[in-house]
């Protein structure tokens, strides 16, 4: 007799093949019942369309702008090369299309849509902050109260469900103009030039904020961990005493802890 | 074994769904008791949670999911179950469900309720992941019976025999989905009225309702529509036979207007009702 493990095996690969005809669901079908309606390999294939049709209309209430932005039709055909090239990884669907804004990226048929891959990554990072713990907000006390001779130490925190996002195209606006209860101008420029985003939450309230190149610059060395000390050293942050006041007043400091 | 909460539920619930957040805690109507998938509140911050502990002021509260994958042949996930666990320490739930199915292999997940093979390998398997999960949450489960599309040629046991020894072994409680129950049966050819009589007594916790959908030559579980006819005929027969348990009507897909779920929870409510006039 089958192990269960085998069974189950033989299902997932014949889900996850391509076609009508392959070895995978010619093998699934041998341990299939067939029916009056259907073959062994037609129930198989009922399966298929389900899940991948699960998988699909998960990247699309993910990705509502993207979909918008290709139509129904053609999102659906991407997403389920995308599902059938990418296993999801977790028992909670809203987990799954982590990097489709990536696939996109190198998906063939719609490269003439240069701005699409950021545009999916954009919504990741929505679907992210929308879903990311809470936090209280940075303790300005406790700042204003470090000794002199530690400031150097401090690292910073962005909030939790901050991301940063730097696209070429105006991915802010054409997010913007794509939203259900937009009313203004529909008119994007692809030529505005480079944004810079931090995506992420205060409270209830989702944020998509431009970055100009010098908070950009801050809020990054501080991503990646560096200390009040080092971002002081940085070129082109030589006004901190400035943009600095300016990212925590914005929320976009959301802790600080002291480096030993 | 304890529950997260003695508020015990009756009558015919609504599951939760956040079109609906707004409305429900605006008018606050006279629904029961509400059901809520697992899966959608293990982000632990943000408008989800924040809705669902306001709703569970008011009403008392199940959690069903999907995600156990109780059958798969891979280690339980500990992790899923620590964040369920989380959620019902929060949400102090009246019961947890799960399905009889699996819906991941090798780590990887297919997110649709895959059927089992019904052996005595699978059940062995199966009692033992039962067990485990309640002794970690610390509750019985509620098993549901899935709709299911395909059959397998090895088979020890019908699936309303598998469920009566499962509960023998797992000591678990259960969750009788009428539709589904009636969907399957037109699919694989068995009686419905069979798989009702020959449920363990005493067990079923809980009864789902909800419409399912014509394909070409079979019956696929949309969740998306009204119970149908035979539905509600078979769901009258298994209230006369178990009694006025707590039924939930389920729409997961083109989420009508509130007023539409409760008609149907009341159409639901009254089936309970004549019962009970005439016992
Ligand atoms: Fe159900």
């Amino acid at each position: 007799m089958t192990s269960l493990q085998d069974m189950q095996r033989m299902v997932h690969d014949a889900v996850f093949e391509t076609g009508p005809d392959g070895p995978a669901l010619a093998a699934i079908s041998e341990h299939i019942e067939p029916s009056d309606g259907f073959t062994a390999a037609e129930h198989l294939l009922i399966y298929r369309r389900a899940i991948l049709g699960t998988l699909v209309r998960a990247l699309g209430a993910i990705h509502p702008v993207c979909k918008r932005l290709v139509g129904e039709e053609f999102f659906d055909a991407m997403g389920r090369v995308y599902a059938r090239q990418t296993p999801s990884e977790s028992p909670d669907l809203g987990d799954y299309g982590e990097n489709f804004g990536d696939f996109i990226a190198g998906f063939e048929p719609a490269a003439e849509l240069i701005y699409l891959a950021d545009v999916a990554r954009l919504e990741w990072l929505w679907h992210r902050a929308f879903h990311a713990p809470d936090e209280d907000s940075i303790d300005v006390a406790a700042l204003g109260a470090v000794a002199e001779a530690d400031m150097g130490n401090i690292v910073f925190k962005l909030p939790i469900s901050a991301n940063l996002l730097v696209s070429d195209y105006p991915v802010h606006r054409i997010w913007q103009v794509n939203q259900d209860d937009w009313t203004g101008d529909q008119a994007v420029n692809l030529d505005e030039g480079r944004v810079r985003l931090i995506v992420w939450r205060r409270g209830h309230e989702m944020h998509i904020d431009e970055l100009d190149a010098v908070a950009w610059s801050l809020l990054s060395r501080i991503n990646a961990g560096q200390t009040l000390g080092e971002i002081g050293t940085a070129e082109g942050l030589d006004n901190l005493d400035e943009i600095l006041p300016h990212c925590v007043q914005n929320g976009w400091i959301a802790g600080f802890a002291l480096q030993a | 074994m304890t529950r997260f909460t003695d508020k015990p539920i009756t009558g015919a619930g609504i599951g939760l769904r956040s079109r609906h957040y707004q409305e429900i805690l605006d008018t606050k109507p006279s629904i029961p008791w509400f059901e809520v998938l697992s899966e959608n509140y293990f982000g632990v911050g943000g408008l989800p949670i924040y809705h669902l502990e306001r709703v569970r002021e008011l009403y008392p509260v199940t959690l069903h999911g999907v995600g156990m994958s109780l059958g798969s042949a891979d280690p339980l996930n500990f992790d899923y179950l620590a964040r369920l666990k989380k959620l019902a320490e929060q949400i102090e739930p009246t019961y947890i469900s799960d399905h009889l199915a699996w819906i991941s292999i090798d780590g990887r997940h297919v997110h649709d309720l895959l059927p089992l093979p019904y052996t005595e390998e699978t059940l062995a398997h199966f009692a033992d992941c039962v067990l485990q999960v309640q002794d970690f949450l610390g509750c019985r489960l509620l098993i549901e019976n899935p709709s299911s599309y395909m059959g397998y040629k090895e088979v020890d046991m019908t699936e309303w025999e598998f469920i009566a020894e499962l509960v023998k072994r797992a000591d678990c409680d259960l969750l009788f989905d009428v539709n589904n129950v009636y969907v399957s049966g037109q699919n694989h050819g068995f009686d419905p009225y069979e798989y009702l009589h020959s449920l363990p007594e005493g067990r079923v916790r809980e009864i789902h309702l909800a419409g399912y959908e014509e394909q070409n030559n079979y019956l696929f579980d949309t969740h998306g529509y009204r119970v149908h006819p035979p539905v509600w005929e078979l769901y009258r027969e298994t209230i006369k036979h178990l009694g006025p348990v707590p039924t939930l009507i389920e729409w997961d897909n083109d989420i009508p207007e509130f007023e539409v779920l409760v008609d149907e929870a009341n159409k639901a409510q009254k089936v309970m009702s004549d019962r009970e006039a005439a016992a």
